[in-house]
């Protein structure tokens, strides 16, 4: 479904060139997920928005290809991937209180989508809208339609973020560390709305983390990015059977010893 | 007994309306009572909202409790703010934006005279080498600094001091597991060498069981159990505690 | 996203500008001895009202006396005015914002009353009633000034300091024992003194017009020593015959207005950028 090949990616950050991604390919399956894990600056994010070019304006990719169902996004124009944005390929972040606009409300922004991309009059949209805060297990809908994104809890709006990504069922979801600035008791409840999720409208997922646990009860395969290099990848039970790279281990070193019980 | 800390309560008003009359009443702590050994690590559990950091800076004076005392063991803590440190939990916001890092590790040294002017330079060189930092570090500042970076040099601003017990309020939270693992192990290294009293906060119970002997678990303000660490992971006497553990583990 | 990156290297162009500009009122002021081509006070009765020419570049006023050396001497009484006047508003405010910020409770309530009381005043009428009981003298009008615009400093410092004091970098310098003083001055001003330069040099500014009015009215700088404000003095009556006593001190007036006002736009700019 998605295939990244050889791709680089670098900075130009008033002339100093610095290289963000060196040669990555990896590639993710129908109704798949792939766990992208690595510390922070091994370009995860990086690789992650490149996909629908949502990079900064000072990024630049030098070459690679990107196929998405047969298509190289790199060589889309404007108009073609902003189709292709939020309709089949969507995206989660992180800080779920930066990505809504706090001037509107949450149903505004859940609507926004759908009346963009679906082209629903605002009726049809506003009943989607709700539907689409029932999947995300939010009790009464209605109230939290209403609200500001200031008013509710980071669980919840990381819940209207995954609501939003979901409004046009798009067939790639790409979560970039979703669960990081939350507790852990609503990491846990996250995670499983968004397995849940996947096995019923059989979305493929690529999961960026930079904590293996998570990986490892989520993903059918893993990922292993460093400063910019993919070190390994492979299915998720012999990356933590069998590690070969040494950064893997550092991180499957890691993970055993604080990031487990 | 190094610190012990007696039927701590923190409460904090409310304020609302147009007079700012006091509406309401936070219960931040209720009665905390504990004690920690010296040399030892006291691990203190709990999630967001159970008091954990409004904990930690009563211990560390900034704050002071409603009710309660905590008292020092004077033979070993006579001089508070030499002796006794804090590691705070952003390490974004914990170093001073327009001081230079040697100016940030001179500091305590100036405060307390512990090194003449001619000596401070090599002083500080000296707890740069204890975080595993190089000398390159001393002109730079904190905005230069990674998350993880900007955490030792808290320690090394902590270790300054030559304190003789250090309060670390969820040191790790916004860095990656391998860097958090490397600063536990620094941390380990660091209180063996220089025989160190912890008090370790986290709301990680990996993290806890790492670094603790003993643990203190919080619940909205009160402690729910305490005791030693094995004892505590494995039979968990309260129900609070093996949720928070059931939902570690899965 | 382009034009922000360019703002960001470096100084903007608003900034250098307002700086080239006060820069060449500086050196006009700190060399007015040597440039100017005629003593300032000097009385030629011979060349009286005389327009624009190439013995007198900007002409003579009624009695006399050669308007491009008095505006130069002017430009120094103006620009040390105004410099000195905000010195002095500076140093108040900066002290009584720290003490109302760090400690809050009655040193905040009072200190802040106080500039609320003096804030419902209308300054300039206030300084005309002081400067109309003691005699008006330079250093009269500098500290006049001085006392009566301290208020804006110390509520931008309290504020600034209100906000910075819950930091964690405070916090850790109480822990490591830090004093109050030292907490003040190495950790909190530095951090909080970015917008009080934009403020202190719209200040300025400000001192500038309000001695040219002061002096305009006969209450600010004495003649013979010569003041943009008080050059204007003969503009009214010679406002037919001798223009360029009227056009040229206002425009010295107008452009160090300016160049003031770029510079505390560039600057405000700069931090809103870099911050």
């Amino acid at each position: 479904m998605l295939e990244i090949s050889n791709l680089h990616v670098h900075f130009d950050l008033n002339g100093t060139i610095v290289k963000a991604l060196c040669g990555v390919a990896l590639g993710v399956g129908p109704k798949e997920t792939l766990a992208v894990a690595g510390e922070s600056g091994s370009g995860k994010t990086v690789t992650a928005l490149s996909v629908t070019r949502l990079l900064p304006s000072s990024a630049r990719v030098t070459s690679g290809e990107i196929y998405f169902n047969g298509d190289d996004l790199l060589l889309l124009g404007e108009g073609a991937l902003r189709k292709v944005r939020g309709k089949e390929i969507a995206y989660i972040f992180q800080e779920p209180g930066t990505f809504l606009n706090p001037v509107y409300t949450v149903g505004n922004q859940i609507m926004e989508p759908l009346l963009l991309h679906q082209g629903l009059s605002r009726a049809e949209a506003f009943a989607e809208a709700l539907k689409l805060l029932a999947l995300v297990r939010i009790k009464q809908g209605r109230r939290v339609f209403f609200s500001y994104p200031h008013q509710l809890s980071g669980g919840m709006n990381q819940r209207i973020g995954i609501a939003m990504s979901l409004a046009c069922r798009p067939r790639l979801l790409i979560a970039d560390e979703p669960t990081t600035a939350l507790d852990v008791t609503t990491e846990t409840e996250i995670l499983d709305l968004l397995c849940e999720l996947k096995s019923n409208f059989g979305f493929s997922l690529l999961f960026i983390t930079h904590n293996l646990s998570i990986a490892r009860r989520i993903a059918d395969r893993i990922c292993v990015m460093h400063k910019g290099f993919v070190v390994e990848e492979a299915d998720t039970e012999r990356i933590f059977s069998s590690p070969q790279h040494f950064h893997t281990k550092e991180l499957i070193r890691a993970y055993q010893a604080i990031g487990t019980l | 007994m190094i610190i012990h800390a007696a039927h701590i309560s923190k409460y904090f008003a409310v304020e609302g309306g147009m007079y700012k009359r006091r509406t309401g009443l936070v219960r931040a702590l209720e009665d905390v009572s504990f004690s920690v050994r010296e040399s030892s690590t006291l691990g203190i559990v709990g999630e967001s909202g159970s008091g954990k950091t409004t904990l930690a800076k009563i211990v560390a004076r900034l704050i002071a409790p409603s009710k309660g005392t905590v008292e020092f063991d004077l033979a070993r803590i006579n001089n508070f703010r030499k002796d006794v440190q804090i590691i705070f939990q952003n390490p974004y916001a914990s170093l001073d934006p327009k001081m230079r890092i040697k100016e940030a590790l001179y500091e305590p040294l100036l405060i307390h005279r512990l090194a003449a002017p001619r000596q401070l330079r090599d002083k500080a060189l000296e707890l740069l080498d204890i975080v595993e930092m190089g000398e390159d570090a001393l002109v730079r500042f904190p905005a230069e600094f990674s998350g993880g970076q900007r955490q030792r040099i808290c320690i090394a601003r902590a270790l300054a001091t030559q304190p003789k017990c250090i309060i670390l309020d969820e040191p790790l939270s916004s860095l990656d597991l391998t860097i958090q693992l490397k600063l536990l192990e620094l941390l380990l290294r660091v209180k063996e060498k220089f025989r160190l009293t912890y008090l370790f906060i986290s709301h990680n119970l990996s993290v806890i069981k790492y670094m603790a002997d003993f643990v203190i678990v919080l619940q909205e303000g009160r402690i729910v159990e305490q005791g030693g660490m094995h004892e505590l992971f494995s039979h968990p006497s309260h129900p609070y505690t093996a949720s928070l553990l059931r939902s570690a583990r899965r | 996203m382009a034009k922000s990156e360019r703002a960001h290297t470096g100084m903007n162009k608003l900034l250098c500008t307002g700086i080239v500009i006060i820069g060449l009122l500086g050196a006009l002021a700190i060399l007015a001895p040597f440039i100017s081509p005629y003593e300032p006070t000097l009385i030629d009765a011979t060349s009286l009202l005389m327009p624009p020419s190439c013995a007198h570049p900007l002409g003579t006023d009624s009695l006399g006396r050669d308007l491009l050396s008095r505006i130069i001497y002017g430009a120094r009484i103006s620009l040390s005015i105004g410099i000195i006047a905000v010195g002095i508003s500076l140093c108040i405010g900066v002290i009584t914002g720290s003490i109302a910020g760090y400690f809050g409770g009655l040193a905040d309530s009072v200190i802040m009353r106080s500039a609320d009381i003096m804030l419902c005043f209308p300054t300039f009428f206030l300084i005309l009633a002081v400067v109309a009981v003691l005699e008006p003298s330079i250093i009269n009008i500098m500290v006049i000034i001085g006392l009566t615009s301290w208020m804006g400093i110390a509520r931008l410092i309290r504020s600034e300091i209100l906000s910075l004091k819950e930091r964690e970098f405070i916090q850790a310098a109480k822990a490591i024992g830090a004093s109050h003083m030292r907490i003040i001055c190495r950790h909190l001003l530095p951090n909080a003194l970015g917008p009080v330069f934009v403020n202190a040099t719209l200040g300025i500014a400000g001192a500038i017009l309000l001695e040219s009015a002061l002096s305009f009215l006969g209450l600010g700088v004495q003649p013979p020593v010569p003041s943009w404000g008080n050059i204007l003095i003969e503009s009214k009556a010679t406002l037919g015959v001798a223009w360029w006593i009227t056009l040229f001190p206002g425009l010295a007036i107008f452009v160090t207005i300016l160049g003031f006002n770029f510079i505390a736009e560039g600057l405000r700019r700069q931090w809103d950028y870099n911050a």
